[in-house]
Parts: structure tokens; sequence; C-alpha cells
């Protein structure tokens, strides 16, 4: 296990190294997220200044739910953005260097890519939930919690991608079909937690766990909650296990293609 | 290893099934209902392979040979049979597996593009857990070997093709596997790099024993690297034998190249057992089958029917014969 985690920081240096090697574009990727992001959470404050609290949910709560959410992310796929690419590797072949590889398949694949803008996104997550820390004067007890929140919603963002990107497994065409789905999972993730009440509340929450990588986190640290941190505790361990065994499971199903790649 | 054979394979199949449209059916039942077609890409082929061997296999495209190494090495999963490479099973010891045999798909690259080829070396070796030491003195063997030297520092993109494949079988060499397998390794390389990569071969094969299990549509491949050649089409096994046994394989057909003295005018019927490979102004080709007529017999009726400033006989090139017995594959066409 311990070759393996060193073999998997390995892969992320070498990723890493290999991206920055394209400086204008590396940069430009990662100040283009940030900016993308500080655009995207100016257009929500507004709206709720301009309608007002929504089911307790303030301005605040918005800076902290998108900076759970961009943080998680960002933190999920520096670590782990192949797992992102699992549709094209399926589609043209690109899989098999990985299976010949000697360490585990889910790790090797997830670390054979990086994507810099998510360097954007961690900064971003980390500016908002220190704007959110400060003005709402943050216990040391709820940083704690606050980390605690990360690290689960971190593993349920990687979780649910597994999911999603090892059905590409199972469809001939798997790009649109898993990119559709993952839309269906993030973008109600940076919405206007307020708005998911009742029915909404549920399926967003043990269906489609969307409102686990944000709006969950936001009210635990805002109310202190620990039923709703328990919940978040058994859906994390859920979304870890169930993912791993319906890769180990979909992979016996690749078909191997012949399309022409380059490596990672 | 104590294993005798590097390779067994006994009665191998790999089934394919894909959804087909149905033309007498509506949109909306092809899209709910669609029937499914089954195509055997593997038929239940058995082989096996000493160790140090050096193979060809062979086919035309879609005879199954790139499913078979995908099978060998673990990529997928066979219908049925069993597969032995070193004595490991490739679907339940993948990981095992990965640290004994090597791979170079032609049509592929494994390199980390925008950085030197050191670190991708240096990354193969870290992959295979050698330790730091091994792997700079490894990168030094295979460099001089390769002679790389001139381009070890440039990023991958920016080698030629011929200097890339050479860097693709170095790092599949890094930790020194008993077999590497190839598919295609001199697709799209020049005469050069092709002659370069195949020296290259033969002489890790000789120093340090590794089989080879080698895929080719280059007939200059199988010649001058492989001792053996496994031929497989439409999934089936048609042909195992010696490499230089091929040509033996149709001994029975020679042909005759006749050169005119000025130009030949007229192309007159030939007696049974004789036919015109080539009609040209310039030059005349006959296959003569041996079974139905001697040579000399051929010649001097050939010799009744031209006026020839030169005449020359021999057996059939290595590529026309494998081209012959792809299309004589029996039943399957």
């Amino acid at each position: 296990m311990f070759k393996e985690l060193r073999f998997a920081l390995y892969a992320i240096k070498k990723n890493i190294q290999n991206n920055v090697e394209l400086r204008t574009s590396f940069l430009m990727n990662v100040g283009g997220m940030a900016v993308n992001n500080i655009a995207f959470i100016i257009l929500w404050v507004y709206f709720v200044k301009s309608v007002g609290v929504i089911n307790g949910w303030t301005a605040l709560d918005i800076i902290a739910l998108q900076g759970f959410t961009a943080l998680s992310y960002g933190l999920a796929y520096f670590l782990f953005a192949g797992i992102r690419k699992l549709p094209d590797y399926v589609a043209t072949g690109g899989l098999d260097r990985f299976i010949l590889s000697p360490k585990n398949l889910l790790l090797r694949i997830g670390t054979s890519w990086f994507v810099p803008s998510t360097l954007g996104d961690t900064l971003f997550g980390v500016i908002c939930l220190v704007i959110y820390g400060i003005i709402t004067s943050v216990t040391l007890y709820q940083i704690a919690l606050m980390v605690l929140l990360i690290i689960l919603s971190t593993i349920i963002f990687l979780g649910v991608s597994t999911a999603i990107y090892a059905m590409s497994l199972f469809f001939t065409d798997p790009e649109s079909v898993t990119n559709s789905l993952y839309e269906i999972f993030l973008t109600p993730a940076i919405f206007h937690g307020g708005a998911f009440q009742g029915a909404t509340r549920f399926f967003f929450t043990f269906i489609i766990p969307s409102l686990l990588v944000g709006a969950l986190p936001v009210e635990i640290i805002r109310d202190i909650s620990m039923s709703k941190l328990s919940i978040l505790v058994a859906l994390a361990i859920v979304w870890l296990i169930i993912p791993v065994a319906m890769f180990n499971k979909a992979i016996k199903k690749y078909e191997s293609s012949n399309f022409m790649t380059f490596g990672s | 290893m104590s294993e005798t054979k590097a390779l067994k394979i006994h009665n191998l199949s790999k089934i394919f099934s894909f959804s087909v449209k149905d033309q007498r059916a509506g949109w909306m039942r092809n899209l709910l209902k669609p029937h499914t077609k089954a195509v055997k890409a593997v038929d239940d082929i058995s082989f096996s392979v000493e160790h140090g061997e050096k193979i060809a296999f062979i086919g035309p495209n879609g005879a199954g040979k790139s499913t078979t190494i995908k099978m060998l090495t673990g990529i997928l999963f066979p219908t049925s049979g069993s597969i032995s490479v070193l004595g490991l099973d490739p679907t339940k010891d993948r990981k095992r597996l990965a640290y004994q045999i090597g791979t170079v798909f032609g049509q592929r690259s494994q390199l980390l593009p925008n950085l030197p080829l050191t670190d991708s070396l240096e990354f193969f070796g870290t992959m295979y857990d050698m330790p730091g030491k091994e792997i700079q003195k490894r990168m030094a063997e295979l460099t001089h070997l390769f002679e790389m030297d001139s381009f070890i520092d440039q990023p991958v993109r920016k080698l030629s093709l011929g200097q890339r494949m050479r860097a693709e079988v170095a790092a599949s060499l890094m930790h020194k596997p008993k077999i590497i397998f190839l598919d295609e390794p001199t697709i799209g390389l020049d005469v050069v790099a092709k002659k370069s990569l195949r020296d290259l071969l033969l002489k890790i094969n000789r120093d340090e024993k590794t089989t080879i299990f080698l895929t080719s549509h280059d007939v200059g491949d199988i010649e001058t690297l492989c001792d053996r050649t496994i031929i497989i089409n439409h999934g089936v096994l048609i042909k195992d034998l010696p490499t230089q046994e091929l040509s033996k394989t149709f001994a029975y057909e020679k042909y005759i190249d006749l050169i005119p003295e000025d130009r030949f005018s007229a192309f007159p019927e030939l007696s049974a057992g004789m036919r015109y490979a080539l009609k040209n102004e310039d030059k005349v080709t006959v296959m003569v089958d041996m079974t139905k007529m001697s040579l000399q017999e051929a010649m001097q009726k050939l010799l009744n029917i031209f006026r020839v400033e030169d005449i020359d006989a021999y057996n059939m090139d290595l590529e026309t014969i494998i081209r012959h017995i792809y299309e004589r594959d029996p039943d399957r066409q």
C-alpha cells in the first residue's frame, strides 16, 4: 500500500512537471479558473442581496458554499484528475497502458492526468473559506470541523466521479453520457443551498449527492449540527466503497480499441 | 523461473458482441431493443513458446493478432480457454505479470510528451519499484545500447518517429522483462530506422535472453527477427512453423521472369500448369505449378513462344507466400 501511494504521489509530481513545461497554458489555466470563480460568486452575492435571505441562507453562506465546493473539487482533481479521462481512455484504448502497469489500476488512472485549473479552484476555495471564517469569527473547533468536512467532500467528489466515469466501460460512446451525468451532480452542488427543501433536498442528498459537497458542510459549520455530520460521514463511506467495487467489476467489461494515443 | 514454457495458450477464444441495426424494424425498436451480434475474434487457438524464442505472430488486418496479444498481457479477459505467461494467469495475476513483461504498441506512446526522455525512463523505473541507483545504471545501459545520447535530454514530443520508437522499446525494457510483446513496432518507420530497431531487438534477445513476441505486417521484421512464425486469420491459427520453412510451403510454385530482346507484342495462351503473373511489353512473369510441369519443360515451352534476351527462375518471396496463405484460409472468406 505504501509503495502504491508513494508511486501515486510521484506520478502526480511528474504530471505537474509535464504541464508546467507549457508555462503560458499552465498560468492561463490557473488564473483563468480563479477569475471565473470570482465572477460566479459576485453574481450569487448580488442575487442573495436582491432577493434577501432564502430558508436561512445568507450571502455569507453562499461564499462558504462556493468555498467548500471549489476547494473539495480542486483537491479531488488536483490529486485524481485522471478519473475524468476514463471515458476517453476507454474510447481510444488508452486504458491499455494502465492495465499493463504493475500498480493499482484505479490509482494509476486517477493520477495519470493533471488539470492546472484545479490549482485555481483550490486557491479560490481557500480564499472563500478564510473570508467566511474571518467575518463569522469561527472558533478553533469550527476550523477543525471545516478541515474534516473538506476531506469528506473531497472523498465524495472522488467517489461520485469514479462511479460516473466507471459507467463509461458499459457504453459505446461514453463521453457524452458520463459528462451529462457529471453535470447533473455538479450543477446543483453550486446552487443556492436554501433552494433545496423537502423532496428535492432528499433527492439531491441521497440519490444524487450534490448537496453533500457544499450545502451540507455549510449547514454543519453554521449550525454545528452533529446529526448532519453523521449523515455526511456515513454517506462518504458509502461513496468511497461502492464506486471502487463498481469500478473493479466494470473493468472486466473493457474492450480495448486501437486508436492512436499519446501517453502520460 | 521454474516453468518450462514462456507462454502456454490452450483453446483460447474471445467473442465480442455489439448491437446491430435491424433494417426491417423501426428506429424506436432499434433503440429500445437492439439486435446483438457476436463476433469470434479469436477462435480456439493453442500454442506454446519456449524461453528466448523470437515469434512472429502475423495475420491480415482483423485477424485477431492484437486481441490475442491483449489477452496474453492481461488487457482483455478471454471468453474461454487458458493462458499461462511465465507460469502466471494474466486474468488473475495482472500486477505480478506486469513486473515480468514489457509491451510496445507501435501506434501508442507510453512516454511523457512534454518532458525529456530521461524523465520517462525514470518514470518507468520508479513504476517497477527499481531503486534509484539501479534506475540510473539501467538508463545509462539502455542509452548506450539504443544510441540515444543525442536526444536523451529532448522533450519526447520533439523526437522523430524513429527516435521515439527506440525510446518506447527502451522504456519497456527498463525493468529487464523476460518477455517483450511488440504490436507493429516498425509501423511508419523508414528503412534505416526499421533496421536499427530490428538490430536492437536481436541484441536484447541475444544478450538478455528476452523472449520476443511480435506482430507485424512488415515481412522484413519477420524474416530478420523471428525464427518461428505463427499465422492467424479470422481468429483461427492456420500455420505454426519455423520462418525458414515458410518458403517451402509454396515450393511447388516457381516464377520465371522473361526479358524480351526487343518488346513483347503478343501474350499467347499458356499450357496447363503455367499462368501469367505479369504481362508487360518489357517483362513477363509466369507462375509454374511444379505438380503439373517440371521447370525444364516450362522453360522450353516459354522459349518456344517468346524470343528473350534473359530468363530467370526463382521461388516466391516471403511476402507473396504470406499473402497466399492469407488468401487460402479455408472456408472463412
